[in-house]
Formats: C-alpha cells, sequence, structure tokens
C-alpha cells in the first residue's frame, strides 16, 4: 500500500470513537508522567504496557504513543514554570523558557513551546508518511548481515556522536546486550547467564530496568538536589494563544532548521535530546539576537521544544521499518510490539497495513489532541506540583514498583527495580550513558540473532561484512562514527593551536 | 566525603566484575564454533570482553591524572549531607521492598508511605493515615478490578478472601 491510500485507510482505522477517546487517555497519562518528577515518557511508557497485552495491538499502541506525546508536552510544561525539565530532552527548553516565564511572559513561553512542539511533531510524521514506502521497499532487500550492520551503525553512532564518553557509552552498550543475554536462549535452547538461579530463566526483562534506571534512579536524583519548586503561576486563554500563534511564522526559519535537526536525529539514534541541545547551540549561534540567549529569547524556546518532538515523531519510522528504535521511548514500545506478537521490521508494512498506517494516522490526531488538551490543562498540571515532594516522591516509587510487579508477577522484579534503580542514580551522576543500555536490552537477541545467522551464512567468516556494496557502505559508517571521538582527537593533536 | 575519582573507580570495578561473570558465564557454553554456527556463548563472552576492558580503561581515565598531578581531594561526587538525603529516601525503599515482599504490595506501599510520611516528614498521624490507606485502596480498584491483574498479596489479603 503506498502513502496516501495507505494514510486515508490508517486514518479509518484511528478516527474511532474509541481510539479518540485512549489518544486522551493517553495523552492526560503523558502530561501527568511528564509533569512528575521522575515519571517519563520511557517509565510511563513502561508502567502502561503490562495492562494492555489483552488489549488490540492497535489501540495499544495508539494509548501508549499518545502517552509519548503527552509526556514530551508535559515535559515541557515544568521547564518553563518551574526550572525542572521533566524529561531529559525538555532540559535545553529551561535556558530560554523559564526566564521568559519570570519576565512575566510564562503564557507566551507556554503557547510558543507547544505550537512549536506540535510543528516539529507534524513535520516528524509527514516524514514518516513520505519515507516510510521507500525505507521499506529499501529494508526488504536486508538480510541478516544487513541487519547486522544497520544494528552496527546505530550503536556505533551512540558511542561516537552522542556526546556521552564514549568508553562510558561502549559499557552501557555491551552491558546492555549481556542483560538481553540472561536466561533462555532461542537459538539453543541453553540457559545462558543462569548460573543456576531458577528466578533468572525467564531472563531480565527490560521494563524492569526502565523503571528502574529512569524512574527510581531520576527520583534519588532529584532528592539528591534537595528540590525546591519554585513555579510561577500561568493561566492561558484562548486570545493569548492566538497572538503567539499569529508571531509563529516570523520565527519560520528557526522552525524549518529545528524540525530537519530533530528529523536527521530521530532517524539515525541520536535521540529527542541530542537533538534539543544541538537545534538551540544552532539557533543561538543564527540568530541576530544572540545576545538575549539564556535571558528570555522565543526562539530560544521555539528551537529545542521543536527539534524535540520531530526527533520523538521520527524515531518511530525506523522503529517500524527497521526494528531499530531512535530513543529509549521508542525501544520500550518496540519491545511492547514483540510482546504482542507483532514482527517489527520491514515485513510489519506488508502483513499488518492496518497496524502500521493507524499508528502513522493517529499520530496525525495524537498530536493536534495532545496540543489543545495540553494548552487547556496547564494550570490544573501545574498545581499538581504544588503537592509537596514529600508525598509525591514515596507516591512515584510506589507507582514504579506495582509496575515493576505487573510486568510479569515476579517478587523477584521487586530486587531487581531496586537495584537498577541504584545503577541509574550512580550511571547518571558519572555520565555513563542510559539510553543506549535499554537499546541493547529490546534488541539484544535480534541483534544477536543476525549476527549469528550471518555467521552460519558465511560458515564463520566475518568477510560477509564486507560481501556487497550495501553491507559495506553500512559497517564503513559505522566504522567512521565508532571512531570519530579518536579522529577528532587526533586532528586537534595534527592541528597546530592558534596563538 | 565521597570523591568523584573514588566513585569512578568504584563503578569501574563493580562493572568490570560484572565482566568477569559474563565471560564466565558464557564460557560455560561454549564460546568457539560448532557444526550448527557459533557456540552459544560467543556473544555474551565478546559482550563481557568489551564491559571488563572499557571498565579498565575507564578506572585508569579516572585516576592516571590525579597520580600525575597528585591532587587527590578532586572534585567530590556526593557532599556528606547529599548522601544523609539519599540514604533517607533509599533505605525506607528498601524497606518497602522486604515489606511487600513478606506482606504482599498493599500492605508493604501502606506501611512506607505511613512511615516515610509521619517518621521521615512529621506528617500528623491522622492525614498519612488518610494517605497510606486510600492509596493501597484505589490502586486495588484500578489494577485487579479495571485492568484485571493481579497484585502481590500476603497474609491479609488472604485473611480478607480477596
Amino acid at each position: 500500500m503506498d502513502g496516501f491510500s495507505g494514510l486515508l485507510h490508517g486514518f479509518s482505522v484511528a478516527l474511532t470513537w474509541y481510539h479518540v477517546m485512549l489518544m486522551v487517555v493517553g495523552v492526560l497519562l503523558g502530561i501527568l508522567v511528564g509533569v512528575l518528577p521522575g515519571l517519563g515518557a520511557p517509565n510511563g511508557v513502561s508502567l502502561l504496557l503490562p495492562l494492555t497485552f489483552t488489549m488490540d495491538p492497535v489501540s495499544a499502541i495508539i494509548l501508549l504513543t499518545s502517552m509519548y506525546w503527552g509526556a514530551l508536552f508535559g515535559g515541557s510544561t515544568t521547564s518553563i514554570l518551574f526550572n525542572i525539565p521533566g524529561e531529559p530532552s525538555s532540559v535545553a527548553t529551561t535556558f530560554d523558557g523559564y526566564p521568559m516565564a519570570q519576565n512575566g511572559r510564562a503564557t507566551e513561553a507556554l503557547s510558543f513551546a507547544f505550537l512549536s512542539a506540535g510543528f516539529g511533531a507534524i513535520v516528524g510524521v509527514l516524514l514518516i508518511t513520505a519515507l516510510s514506502g521507500w525505507v521499506t521497499q529499501f529494508a526488504l532487500k536486508f538480510s541478516s548481515p544487513e541487519f547486522f550492520g544497520v544494528y552496527f551503525l546505530a550503536f556505533a553512532s551512540f558511542v561516537g556522536l552522542s556526546g556521552a564518553p564514549p568508553l562510558k557509552a561502549a559499557v552501557s552498550i555491551a552491558l546492555g546486550f549481556s542483560l538481553a543475554a540472561v536466561g533462555m536462549d532461542s537459538v539453543s535452547g541453553s540457559l545462558r547467564l543462569t548460573f543456576g538461579y531458577d528466578v533468572l530463566l525467564a531472563g531480565i526483562s527490560f521494563l524492569v530496568a526502565v523503571i528502574g534506571l529512569f524512574g527510581i534512579g531520576e527520583l534519588i536524583l532529584t532528592i539528591e538536589d534537595g528540590l525546591k519548586l519554585d513555579g510561577i503561576r500561568a493561566k492561558i486563554t484562548p486570545r493569548d494563544v492566538l497572538r503567539t500563534a499569529a508571531q509563529m511564522p516570523k520565527h519560520w526559519a528557526t522552525l524549518l532548521r529545528s524540525s530537519i535537526v530533530g528529523c536527521w536525529m530521530g532517524i539515525t539514534p541520536g535521540g529527542p535530546t541530542a537533538a534539543s541541545f544541538m537545534s538551540y547551540g544552532l539557533a543561538k549561534r543564527f540568530s541576530a539576537y544572540r545576545a538575549n540567549f539564556g535571558k528570555g529569547e522565543p526562539d530560544g524556546v521555539i528551537a529545542p521544544e521543536t527539534a524535540d518532538h520531530s526527533a520523538g515523531t521520527s524515531a518511530m519510522l525506523p522503529m517500524m521499518a527497521l526494528g531499530l528504535p531512535g530513543s529509549a521511548t521508542a525501544a520500550v514500545m518496540l519491545g511492547g510490539l514483540m510482546i504482542w506478537g507483532l514482527n517489527p521490521g520491514p515485513m510489519l508494512f506488508v502483513e499488518r497495513p492496518d497496524f502500521v498506517w493507524g499508528l502513522i494516522a493517529s499520530m496525525y490526531l495524537g498530536n493536534v489532541v495532545a496540543v489543545v488538551l495540553v494548552l487547556a490543562t496547564v494550570p490544573l498540571f501545574a498545581s499538581i506540583l504544588r503537592i509537596p515532594f514529600a508525598i509525591i516522591g514515596p507516591l512515584i516509587v510506589v507507582v514504579c514498583f506495582i509496575g515493576a510487579y505487573t510486568i510479569a508477577g515476579r517478587p523477584f522484579d521487586l530486587w531487581l527495580a531496586l537495584g537498577f534503580g541504584i545503577l541509574g542514580y550512580v550511571f547518571k551522576k558519572l555520565d555513563y550513558p542510559i539510553a543506549p543500555l535499554i537499546l541493547a536490552m529490546v534488541i539484544g537477541d535480534k541483534a544477536e540473532d543476525a549476527f549469528r545467522q550471518s555467521m552460519i551464512m558465511s560458515k564463520g567468516s566475518l568477510t560477509i561484512f564486507w560481501s556487497n556494496p550495501l553491507v559495506t557502505g553500512l559497517m564503513l559508517l559505522g566504522l567512521v562514527l565508532l571512531f570519530w571521538p579518536l579522529l577528532g582527537a587526533l586532528r586537534q593533536r595534527l592541528r597546530p593551536s592558534p596563538a | 566525603m565521597v570523591a568523584r575519582w573514588q566513585a569512578e573507580l568504584g563503578m569501574a570495578a563493580f562493572l568490570a566484575v560484572i565482566g568477569v561473570i559474563t565471560i564466565i558465564g558464557a564460557l560455560e557454553y561454549g564460546v568457539g564454533w560448532s557444526p550448527s554456527g557459533p557456540e552459544p556463548g560467543a556473544f555474551p563472552f565478546y559482550m563481557g570482553i568489551i564491559v571488563l576492558l572499557a571498565s579498565l580503561a575507564n578506572a585508569l581515565r579516572a585516576t592516571l591524572p590525579l597520580l600525575r598531578t597528585r591532587l587527590w581531594a578532586g572534585q567530590a561526587f556526593l557532599k556528606p549531607e547529599q548522601l544523609r538525603l539519599v540514604l533517607g529516601f533509599t533505605l525506607p525503599i528498601l524497606g518497602l521492598v522486604i515489606a511487600s515482599l513478606m506482606l504482599g504490595l498493599y500492605v508493604g506501599m501502606a506501611l512506607y508511605l505511613f512511615g516515610t510520611l509521619v517518621l521521615q516528614n512529621r506528617y500528623p498521624v491522622l492525614k498519612a493515615g488518610l494517605i497510606a490507606l486510600t492509596t493501597p485502596f484505589l490502586a486495588y480498584l484500578l489494577i485487579e478490578r479495571v485492568f484485571k491483574v493481579a497484585m502481590l498479596k500476603g497474609p491479609l489479603e488472604a485473611w480478607l478472601g480477596l
């Protein structure tokens, strides 16, 4: 099914009362987890996922993706009003969003944030609509070595481009793959890395890891900072929104540039966080009001928000077409797809067009629903943050542990959640990146299968990864990205230092 | 005070041990070539090696500059008051896990909420009790009635016949 007719079919799937209701519920839950400290998008989706096991996959993915959009918006709200990023990807929004709010322009900052976020999201979905057919055709040519090449490229770009110390990124990735290998091996039936412990037979769930690493770890970090909530009150009236909307076309250059950055970082797994920082940096460099950045410049809100959301949405494209998630949240959803019995990858478009196009259509609708809802509910959700942390903190802890237990009904998972929580806290403090660990845990088995299949095809020779132009290109690009930090250091050493 | 380099070194050592454990576990299932392709331990084996080697390198990176400059105090990882805050938050969670495993999650969460609110944050007993009792009740309605998922239960639920 090609783009346009597929999309029309998708709208007929997504536009039912039941699905629109799921979008509203999803977005509201998403804003809630986005606003609350310690509960972000990956975590919220992990907590909700076990409750969708019995749902139809189309309805389930609509609920979960809507929650993701809601969480992205919720994260921006707290960035602007409280100077607390609800999500790592909305850190850059605090730079100018909070100063704007302090200067009495909170409503304007929020409207700019939500409208540009909506714009970025729609650009991301348009890109998916336009490219998915093409990417699928391309990916249908893939066999095991090419898939391994794609995975290699993705993880190499984490090491080379994510901004985290490369060796620490490497540890995160390899640790994730090791954790994915625990339990029954799907090919040979061996009980790997279980050391005779029965509780490890079924493996270590990536959902428990997400809940611990992102949820509990984040909470401990919040506590350590000695959380002070000093919120700015804001009430949004339709007139304010319209007035801000009328100013949006003036910022077309920032909107366009940030969307491109966001889409690029979403499709290559740079992720929304890197996208928002990069976009902020570029906006500052190109702005005529450079000196005003950090003091409340609208472009400083528009740039990270647009990039954040276009990265968030466009991360869905590699997730569906290649089975390769572009962000931690997309990784969790990819895990969900596999649990629902779907097989992410190019065949998904052939076998389940209703699912793929229903999801794409719901992304258009869900983001529109999200912009409207978030504008309407900002005062309500901001008031939640005024509840003392002494109550909110322990309640979030309880929700995390309920979530950890509902994944598989295993008491042992409570210990795992606590362990991952402490690990996540220390990882964050020492700059070990967490997203690649989750990605490796989710696609660990697929990557390993691709490697084993390739080895079987070549009878154990690594030259299969150089056997045709496609896989050679993927591997070469991967190697370049992997050694990018080294190349950079070398270049600096060779160049005479400017006096 | 915990210095940054101490934390870096501790983490690197911990991860190196994990790497060694992975390697040992992988060796159990063979890491070479079999007639049906790579043996099951091969992939985790190489992952364990990466974790081990990269952690050793991280340990060196954290300590070498200090050996050269002899500035052992360095950057702080955790100041005493932060440590107190972190432990004050994490230890009750440990209590929550242990209580939940013994008494079920509903009773565990009620005790945990009541304990943290009253003992740690000096909330009035009545208010804390209200929060500690309504939360498990709402969780029960949502999880078991709406989503029909079974929760970890203990003796109290058995006695109540839930």
